[in-house]
């Protein structure tokens, strides 16, 4: 069948259908840039979905948890072991994922007799309060592609979802963020978008209008937290310490309702 | 295509397999040392008495952890701000005695070690689990122990949460757990003395201690070891050379700044 070039892309074409439709009941996640540092926060319960990679790297997946596991292990791996021959400094995000991570995505989704990575990954790497080391987020798909977000003059606001129409009612919301919030506002607002995000996802391509009404985010967010949790992180620098990343506890996360 | 990942935490298996070039130097630099060392071929092995003195001691809020801050070369002094206190991770402690090129390297390799497990299995190694594995570094290291380059003397300090807790190793890898205190170096015969009189004799054990009381503690300790031991640097008070010294308690690792060392010298000390 392969030694046919249109059956490769025919082949190529159903991977991607099949992965899109495994993808479709993830969980949004939201990133922010705070005053205190950059923010992750989504909604799960049954299984952890916001990771630490290294001292100024953390990782949010949405996907088969089998796949995040392998690929957080390779990015845990490839981190630790370039921070070990070089120095904790030379670790950057950008080189992780450029060089390491995405080419083995790419290549296990193009391999059409092996199983490719189910998931949409997205990483954040504060930045060193300096020009030439800022903030950054990359978003990883399944079939390997990237895209980058740098900070620049306007916050950090972005995030991942599981629908092309879960991503845009996200995107949409994340306009409004104009200014670095504190670390409780942004996670009340964090919190929102992904309300209004899973609603879309949930809406399927019915038609339903993005722009979805407060009233009908505020319900969602209520019905969600009743069956699941709170799961959010901060990357910030602490002193005395060159990790940067850290669990919010459950009181900073109490008056998110 | 399946990437091949290691899911036991285990950061030394790890770097096997991403950075074999770095282990198989170091194995070709154990092989080059054959040749360099007569100890081995006689059958017998003298520990090396390095120089330099550490200490640490259970007081009232954690654990204390010091050291002097001089490097010699046989009679030649070749630094006098070494670092020999080396946080290993938020609660732990490695203080080193020995030859420094080994010990440092362990303490690097410990230290990714505990982060590597903690990432990766999405909990903390227990403090068993983080004694063992120093000591299966210096059992790794035996083969340079008994060609007579690469001692290694530690001290390491955590706190479980509960309580402080201090371990001593040989050259070995045997490891012993301190009930108040312990000392290591060319310079310990005389801060085992001083500590063991003031946790017998001074009316207050060291574990009653407050915070204060054990910085000066310390300092006189080094102080009075420096006068004795050639090898172990004293506190250079106009240059603002004083011990490393950091406290382990409950809420994490306090380096104390110069500046209160200084201090406390001009002080209680001078």
């Amino acid at each position: 069948m392969i030694d046919e070039p249109y059956r490769w892309v025919e082949a190529i074409a159903n991977r991607r259908e099949y992965i899109e439709t495994e993808l479709a009941s993830g969980s949004p996640i939201v990133v922010l840039e705070t005053r205190e540092g950059l923010l992750a926060l989504t909604l799960g319960g049954d299984r952890q979905k916001i990771f630490e990679i290294y001292d100024r790297i953390a990782m949010a997946a949405i996907g088969h948890p089998a796949d995040i596991e392998r690929l957080r292990m390779l990015a845990l791996e490839v981190a630790s072991t370039e921070g070990f021959t070089r120095s904790p400094g030379d670790v950057a995000l950008r080189r992780l994922v450029s060089y390491s991570l995405a080419p083995a995505v790419k290549a296990a989704f193009e391999q059409i007799y092996n199983p490719p990575y189910l998931v949409r990954v997205l990483f954040i790497e504060l930045g060193r309060n300096d020009v030439a080391h800022p903030s950054l987020l990359m978003a990883l798909d399944y079939d390997g592609s990237f895209r980058c977000m740098i900070k620049g003059a306007s916050p950090l606001a972005s995030g991942i979802a599981s629908t092309p129409r879960a991503n845009e009612a996200l995107q949409r919301m994340l306009t409004d963020y104009k200014e670095p919030a504190s670390l409780r506002d942004a996670c009340k607002f964090a919190a929102r978008c992904w309300s209004a995000s899973s609603l879309a996802g949930t809406a399927g391509e019915s038609g339903i209008d993005p722009v979805i009404a407060p009233q009908k985010i505020e319900e969602h967010l209520r019905e969600q937290s009743a069956s699941g949790m709170l799961e959010a992180a901060l990357l910030a620098e602490k002193q005395g310490s060159r990790v940067c990343f850290r669990k919010l506890t459950a009181n900073e996360l109490a008056d998110v309702w | 295509m399946t990437i091949a990942t290691d899911s036991s935490g285990d950061f030394l298996s790890v770097l096997s397999k991403h950075a074999p070039s770095y282990l198989a130097s170091t194995a070709a630099f154990a092989r080059a040392t054959r040749s360099l060392a007569p100890v081995a071929a006689s059958g017998l092995y003298e520990p090396l008495i390095e120089s330099t003195t550490i200490l640490a001691f259970k007081f009232a809020h954690g654990v204390l952890v010091a050291g002097d801050r001089r490097a010699t070369a046989g009679n030649t002094v070749v630094y006098e701000r070494a670092d020999k206190v080396i946080e290993i991770d938020e609660r732990s402690i490695m203080a080193i005695a020995g030859v420094p090129a080994t010990a440092w390297e362990m303490a690097r390799i410990l230290e990714h070690s505990f982060q590597f497990y903690r990432r990766s299995q999405l909990q903390e190694m227990s403090v068993e689990g983080k004694v063992r594995t120093l000591s299966k570094l210096l059992r790794d290291n035996l083969g340079m122990v008994l060609q007579g380059v690469g001692a290694v003397s530690p001290l390491f300090a955590t706190h479980d949460g509960a309580t402080g807790r201090i371990y001593f190793y040989d050259t070995l890898g045997a490891q012993f757990e301190a009930v108040d205190f312990t000392t290591t170096g060319s310079g310990a015969p005389a801060v085992r003395s001083v500590l063991h009189y003031v946790n017998r004799w001074s009316g207050r054990s060291l574990c009653t201690l407050g915070r204060e009381e054990s910085l000066l503690l310390a300092l006189r300790a080094l102080e009075t070891a420096a006068l004795s031991d050639t090898a172990t640097g004293g506190i250079d008070h106009r240059h603002s050379v004083f011990p490393i010294i950091k406290l382990i308690t409950a809420g994490g690792i306090e380096t104390i700044t110069a500046q209160e060392l200084q201090d406390l010298f001009e002080g209680e000390v001078a």
